[in-house]
């Protein structure tokens, strides 16, 4: 067999790079770890970690009626697990002592006279104080205790009136996550960045290496093209890409209970883009730091910011100033975080998906055209 | 003769320093041609240029009547280039290496075989065949990178001092094994710092400040060489003394061993001698070398190099 053609030529030369490529991954422990350890070792800190779900809360009761009524109350705050009573002072002027030691997040004081105001048919307030340094926590607690007193509100007055519903009531219910589970929200969010930062540093470090340890001289002296060495090098990362958003994928699934209700082929497809896109953007920032030290700073912080700030998974992009809303539609992030949400919570398929996938693509096309023309075949 | 390797007043010069300054040889089929210069003379810029991985800002390279640095030419089809610095993968074995250079240059499963086993063969390191290529010995490395710009059986060999590093016994091989590939119809040009390994080439180009100072076969310029070579020992002060006032009759004093090496006009050689002998040194006439020719051209051609740079 003589000369193969040119698209043959091509497809041995890639195959040439992505066999050496994977060979070097497979045999550095390190790759392994980053691509498959380290995604698993993220999820757990943050999925526990970050949680807006707030739990028995220690709250400090003052019962100055000491009625059933006020009793009732009590227990309409702490039948669920938001609250735990930790403290009962008598006098009123305790409370402020409690918060600043700390001891108590929230109080509840039900003055004198609480049951008799209410068997007559006149306002009976009673006081709730929440500590508000911890602005995130806080709006929870509040949220929560509000909640429980007005239910409690409601239904004594259904009982008094004989079952007759208080005149307005919206009925809420929370469509996706009824619970409003907090890693529902957040648990998309974080496989995207999870898988975002790790894909762009598994390739970040792949040319910058080659070109410090002089590889690329011998490298270049021989006929293959640049469009070959980045497929090369992109592939066998894809296929350990693919591995590692599997692992955490069923992680999170197991874990934190994600649901998956639209269908797999949808999430593969947008899995495989975005992770396209991530390598080739490490990739990318390889070709053109010159050193593994640069490009692993550059590699983090290029991943970082967009993964985080710009995707959704904290701050809603819409709610973004235009200029940064425009930057955020640069990045793939925040069209994955979107696809995750869509295709897992909402079971969404390709029809109500498509601007994500055509973001994810053209970050992907880009991303490789970038780094093939960013990698200079010539030594400096 | 129809060269296959041809540099035409190649210049080239980064940030920091001028590299070439207008260098120009050429090397036909079946030549080993020898680049021979001290360290930054300029050298492996000049293999560069010649294997495409720097464009030169003046002047034109052609290896097999192509510009190396034009890829879609298929000119490194016909190009073979073995770097100064270590370019094999560390984390591959001897075995990998050969493969994964193979398949960048298409060739067939039969045809790797065929040839990696010849080559392991000729640089006998076919019991190494599993080892990492980064625990192979100096010498070894070398050979197997020699091996990994061979398999396509380029037209021309560019070797950037291929035995920096090695040990003799080894350096030996790899001249033999140059000298095979060139009876067969390579061209060969190889770089080195060793002047006593300039007399293997059969021609050389005596590079010095990024320009050919002298060039032609070893053996027939060394034998044109006009000047005597002496070799000084002891008396250590007044020999020099005697050697400083002989003035512009000494053309170049080198340190050779605890000696010196001397070299003298030919009409001045017999009373400098006397002198030196008179004043207690033991004096003893040397064959003209290369490293003499170089010694003498050098210190003549350096003012014109420097001024220019």
């Amino acid at each position: 067999m003589s000369a193969p053609g040119r698209l043959r030529r091509f497809a041995i030369r890639t195959g040439a790079v992505a066999a050496k490529e994977a060979t070097h991954a497979v045999r550095d422990p390190r790759t392994l770890y980053l691509a498959l350890g380290m995604p698993v070792v993220l999820l757990v800190i943050f999925g526990f970690g970050i949680s807006f779900d707030v739990e028995d809360v220690p709250i400090a009761v003052v019962d100055q009626d000491r009625t059933p009524d006020s009793r009732a109350l009590e227990r309409s705050l702490t039948t669920g697990h938001e609250f735990v009573v930790a403290a009962r002072p008598d006098d009123p002027a305790e409370v402020d002592r409690l918060f600043r030691e700390r001891t108590v997040s929230a109080a509840l004081v039900v003055p004198r006279g609480f049951a008799r105001e209410w068997a007559a048919g006149r306002r009976a307030p009673v006081q709730l104080l929440v500590d508000g340094s911890d602005g995130v926590g806080a709006q929870s607690v509040l949220g929560n205790a509000s909640a429980a007193l007005r239910a409690e509100g409601r239904r004594r007055l259904a009982a008094e009136t004989g079952g007759a519903a208080a005149p307005l009531a919206a009925e809420v219910r929370l469509l996706f996550n009824p619970a409003l589970r907090s890693a529902v929200f957040f648990v998309p969010g974080l496989i995207a960045y999870i898988l975002y930062i790790v894909g762009v540093l598994l390739t970040a470090l792949t040319i910058a290496r080659e070109q410090e340890r002089g590889n690329l001289e011998q490298l270049f002296a021989t006929p293959v093209g640049r469009l070959e060495v980045m497929l090369g090098k992109l592939l066998p990362y894809l296929a350990l890409g693919l591995l590692q958003a599997l692992l955490v994928l069923a992680f999170g699934m197991a874990v934190f209970e994600m649901p998956l209700r639209g269908s797999l082929g949808v999430l593969g497809l947008g899995t495989l883009l975005f992770l396209a896109g991530a390598l080739a953007q490490g990739l990318f920032i390889s070709s053109v730091a010159g050193s593994q030290q640069v490009a692993t700073q550059a590699g983090a912080l290029s991943s970082l910011l967009p993964g985080v700030l710009l995707s959704g998974f904290v701050f809603p992009v819409e709610n973004m100033p235009l200029l940064l809303r425009a930057l955020a539609s640069v990045f793939p992030a925040r069209y994955y975080v979107d696809l995750l949400r869509g295709v897992m919570l909402r079971g969404n398929g390709f029809d109500a998906l498509w601007g994500d996938f055509l973001g994810l693509g053209v970050f992907c096309l880009a991303a490789v055209a970038l780094a093939t023309l960013g990698f200079r075949r010539r030594l400096a | 003769m129809n060269p296959v390797v041809a540099a035409d007043g190649l210049a080239h010069a980064y940030a920091a320093a001028r590299a070439l300054d207008g260098l120009s040889f050429a090397v036909p089929a079946g030549e080993l041609y020898g680049l021979v210069g001290a360290d930054g003379a300029g050298k492996t810029t000049a293999l560069r240029i010649l294997a495409g991985l720097i464009v030169p800002q003046r002047g034109t390279a052609r290896v097999a009547g192509l510009d190396p640095a034009d890829a879609g030419s298929g000119v490194r089809e016909s190009l073979g280039y073995m770097p100064q610095r270590y370019s094999l993968y560390g984390d591959l074995s001897v075995a990998e290496n050969l493969r994964f250079f193979a398949r960048l240059f298409c060739l067939s499963r039969a045809v790797y075989a065929e040839r990696s086993a010849r080559l392991l063969a000729i640089t006998r390191l076919e019991r190494f065949a599993e080892r990492p290529a980064q625990q192979l010995s100096g010498g070894m490395y070398k050979k197997l990178a020699l091996a990994c710009a061979l398999l396509h059986r380029p037209r021309v060999l560019l070797l950037d001092e291929p035995t920096n590093g090695v040990d003799p016994v080894s350096r030996l091989d790899l001249w033999q094994l140059l000298y095979e590939f060139v009876a067969e119809g390579m061209a060969v040009v190889v770089s080195t710092p060793y002047m006593d390994e300039a007399e293997r080439c059969h021609r050389v180009g005596l590079v010095h400040h990024g320009r050919l100072l002298l060039e032609g076969e070893p053996q027939t310029l060394v034998a044109a060489f006009p000047e005597s070579v002496l070799r000084v020992v002891g008396a250590a002060e007044r020999a020099e003394a005697v050697l400083e006032r002989a003035g512009a009759d000494v053309v170049a004093v080198a340190p050779l061993g605890g000696a010196l090496r001397v070299v003298v006009r030919r009409d001045a050689v017999a009373a400098l001698a006397a002198a030196l002998a008179a004043e207690g040194a033991g004096v003893e006439t040397l064959r003209p070398s290369f490293e003499d020719l170089f010694l003498v051209r050098a210190a003549a051609g350096a003012s014109p190099g420097e001024a220019a740079a």
